[in-house]
């Protein structure tokens, strides 16, 4: 069968850019303990404002995907200064009904800003050619999001095991008061997380944009993905994330190509078939560590 | 004695005067029209597109003299795309707003669900771009009518156009929801009863709606023997659809490519000269396609308003007002069992022509569009259609029994 590798690499860069958003979700959730719902609103406001920087301002893509997750990022530090500083001694509940607000102002300020139109953006020349790879042709851009994804996991991967700043912020996700007993301002670790997490959600938007229409509700399309991916992984599991991003890849990749019959019931059989033997996700700690 | 009937009669002057006022005010309120689309989310901009149609109608309505001397005003209801959250709308906009009649519905699912709740309501409902067949069939009832192309008679035209082409294997790709399979359904038995040599394959493809990456049907379709493909993707998912197979090398394959809501002039401006050339595209309306006063008129006023040609929802929810105008005129009120009765066999002008419900099953008469994409218009900046076809609304109608509508 021809189509393997190219269900492979499919179901690669499905996987890899469900990672690169899913693992800020999970993040958020380690360290602060907030199941953040806005996190597919603000992979959307990524996109559109590498969209904007585009094909408004006329900026290359690269610098595009440079700035805009800057600026979600610092969007992202407001949310978090004015709103979500609030909530953190509070229960998980709280922080969901109040990202979920932020998710419905974002999406309906998508809306009011850059209209409810269906809107794309180009890839760059040097990407949106096509390749032959394993037997098949693939576009350089899909090959691209791989990169990118292979990139992030490795950078973050160095991020936590070998850096200062991911020692600590592994100690606040373990133990907050005895974190900022050692010294550490938890506060400002909890806002750069908060940001880092926005970060990486707006880089999957970037890195979407190119291969995915711009429209007002592409972050709860996202979001619904995200959710599944943390669940098969397991919740605020950093490996986690990356094995349920490449599960729901290939079931994506492979499920559309060989059982397209049950295509729509193979992510949450998936999520049906782990919560059952393993409730907390495949590599999860559960909701209350 | 006397002071107290003295009083009495001061109350009832004062009710008198008051009823007089109420009378008074009453001629000269505005006809209130509800509107349920989707407002959020990914199809807004269906609900929007309907939107700038009946604003337009609306004004012109007002500015000429209103409805039976009464001027027109619009209240919204944001359906979400669900059929729960219609059948809520529906209710405020009848019970607490007080609407005479109800325009709107933009998914096959929600209209499903909200049609048989029209006669509780007992106000009249013309829907405008929802296209599944039942709500002029099975589902039919005295109170619901559609001005807008339905499944039937688009996979009718979409036949007839497959079976002038030399592809004997058929198949598809469509959203895995009642649209999808139901345009297949129709697709499949039409084509095989005008060609009976034709293989529709069991090999089907509905990826869920709203897939993003659809890499893998696409593939699966260019590895089988299919000569033709029935694309019944629409809206931001068939950009996505459009942008993931001109990467494949899709439209290079020997194929017939057909698309059922691809001339819609939303995907053409997001795709622009991606929108590969030589496919077939159908879209309910094509504002290019129609030599009358009705539609000049129309298509002038929207480009001025708006900057771009007018889609397909547009043009349904902008006719749907005048529906009611000519149909409320001719009752002589606003009673919605009068008017519900006023449009059934009623003809109109609108600017795809002469529009009649049909009284049999309320679906309109009108003709989808079918035609092949050409070369970019040099001012609209989407791809222009060749080889229009307006097919006659009655031919690709199905007949009253057909439908299962006992009226």
């Amino acid at each position: 069968m021809s189509g393997i590798g190219a269900a492979l690499l499919n179901s690669l860069d499905i996987g890899l850019l469900l990672f690169i958003i899913a693992v800020g979700l999970n993040i958020v959730f380690g360290v602060l303990n907030i199941i953040n719902f806005a996190h597919g609103a603000l992979y959307m406001l990524g996109a559109y404002l590498a969209f904007t920087l585009i094909n408004l301002v006329g900026m290359p893509f690269w610098a595009a995907l440079l700035l805009a997750p800057i600026g979600v990022a610092i969007l992202a530090v407001i949310i978090d200064r004015v709103l979500l500083r609030f909530i953190y001694s509070r229960d998980v509940a709280d922080s969901l009904l109040l990202t979920f607000a932020i998710l419905l102002i974002i999406n309906e300020s998508v809306r009011v800003v850059w209209g409810s139109g269906i809107h794309v953006v180009q890839p760059p020349q040097l990407l949106s050619g096509s390749v032959e790879l394993l037997g098949s042709s693939v576009s350089t851009y899909s090959l691209f999001v791989i990169v990118i994804g292979l990139l992030l996991l490795a950078g973050l991967w160095y991020l936590f095991n070998r850096t200062r700043v991911g020692r600590i912020m592994r100690a606040a996700a373990l133990d907050r008061d005895m974190a900022e007993a050692l010294c550490i301002n938890t506060r400002m670790v909890v806002t750069g997380v908060f940001a880092f997490g926005a970060w990486l959600a707006a880089v999957g938007g970037v890195v979407a944009a190119p291969m995915r229409a711009l429209d007002p509700g592409m972050g709860d399309k996202i979001i619904i993905e995200s959710f599944i991916v943390v669940v098969i992984g397991g919740l605020g599991s950093f490996p986690g994330a990356l094995l349920g991003a490449i599960i729901l890849g290939l079931i994506h990749g492979f499920g559309g190509r060989y059982l397209p019959e049950v295509n729509l019931l193979l992510p949450f059989l998936g999520m049906a078939l782990v919560l059952l033997f393993k409730p907390n996700g495949i590599m999860g700690k559960g909701a209350t560590a | 004695m006397k002071k107290t009937s003295m009083k009495k009669l001061l109350v009832a002057m004062t009710a008198a005067a008051t009823l007089g006022t109420a009378g008074t005010s009453y001629a000269e309120d505005p006809i209130q029209i509800g509107g349920i689309y989707i407002l959020s989310g990914s199809a807004a901009t269906y609900g929007e597109f309907a939107q700038k149609g009946i604003n337009l109608a609306v004004d012109e309505i007002n500015a000429s003299g209103g409805i039976l001397g009464r001027q027109v005003e619009m209240v919204y209801e944001d359906s979400q795309g669900k059929a729960s959250v219609a059948i809520q709308a529906a209710r405020k906009l009848v019970y607490s707003e007080g609407v005479e009649a109800l325009v709107g519905l933009d998914s096959s699912g929600v209209a499903q669900g909200m049609v048989p709740t029209m006669p509780e309501l007992q106000k009249p409902l013309i829907i405008t771009h929802a296209a599944t067949p039942d709500v002029t069939g099975k589902l039919c009832n005295p109170f619901t009518y559609r001005i807008s192309v339905n499944v039937a008679q688009n996979m009718k035209a979409a036949a007839l156009v497959a079976a002038e082409t030399d592809a004997t294997n058929w198949t598809t790709i469509g959203p895995d929801y009642a649209f999808g399979h139901q345009s297949w359904e129709f697709f499949g038995n039409y084509l095989k009863e005008i060609k009976p040599d034709v293989n529709l394959m069991s090999e089907t493809n509905f990826p869920r709606f709203g897939a993003e990456d659809f890499t893998p049907f696409i593939d699966r379709v260019m590895n089988s023997d299919a000569e033709g493909v029935l694309i019944s993707v629409w809206g931001g998912d068939l950009v996505n659809f459009i942008r993931q197979a001109n990467t494949r090398g899709f439209f290079d394959k020997d194929m017939e490519v057909m698309f059922t809501v691809g001339a819609a002039t939303e995907v053409l401006s997001a795709l622009g000269e991606e929108m590969p050339e030589g496919v077939h595209l159908s879209t309910r309306y094509w504002y290019d396609a129609y030599d009358n006063e009705v539609n000049d008129r129309f298509v002038k006023a929207y480009m001025d308003a708006y900057g771009t040609p007018p889609s397909y929802n547009a043009e349904g929810a902008y006719a749907a007002i005048y529906a009611y105008k000519q149909a409320m005129e001719a009752a002589g009120t606003t009673e919605g069992p009068a008017v519900a009765k006023a449009l059934s066999g009623m003809s109109m002008e609108a600017p795809n022509g002469t529009v009649t419900f049909r009284a049999g099953d309320h679906q309109a008469m009108v003709s989808p569009n079918w035609g092949v994409s050409g070369p970019m218009h040099p001012e609209h900046g989407i791809r222009t259609l060749t080889n229009l076809q307006i097919f006659d609304g009655e031919e690709v109608a199905r007949t009253i029994e057909e439908t299962g509508c006992k009226l």
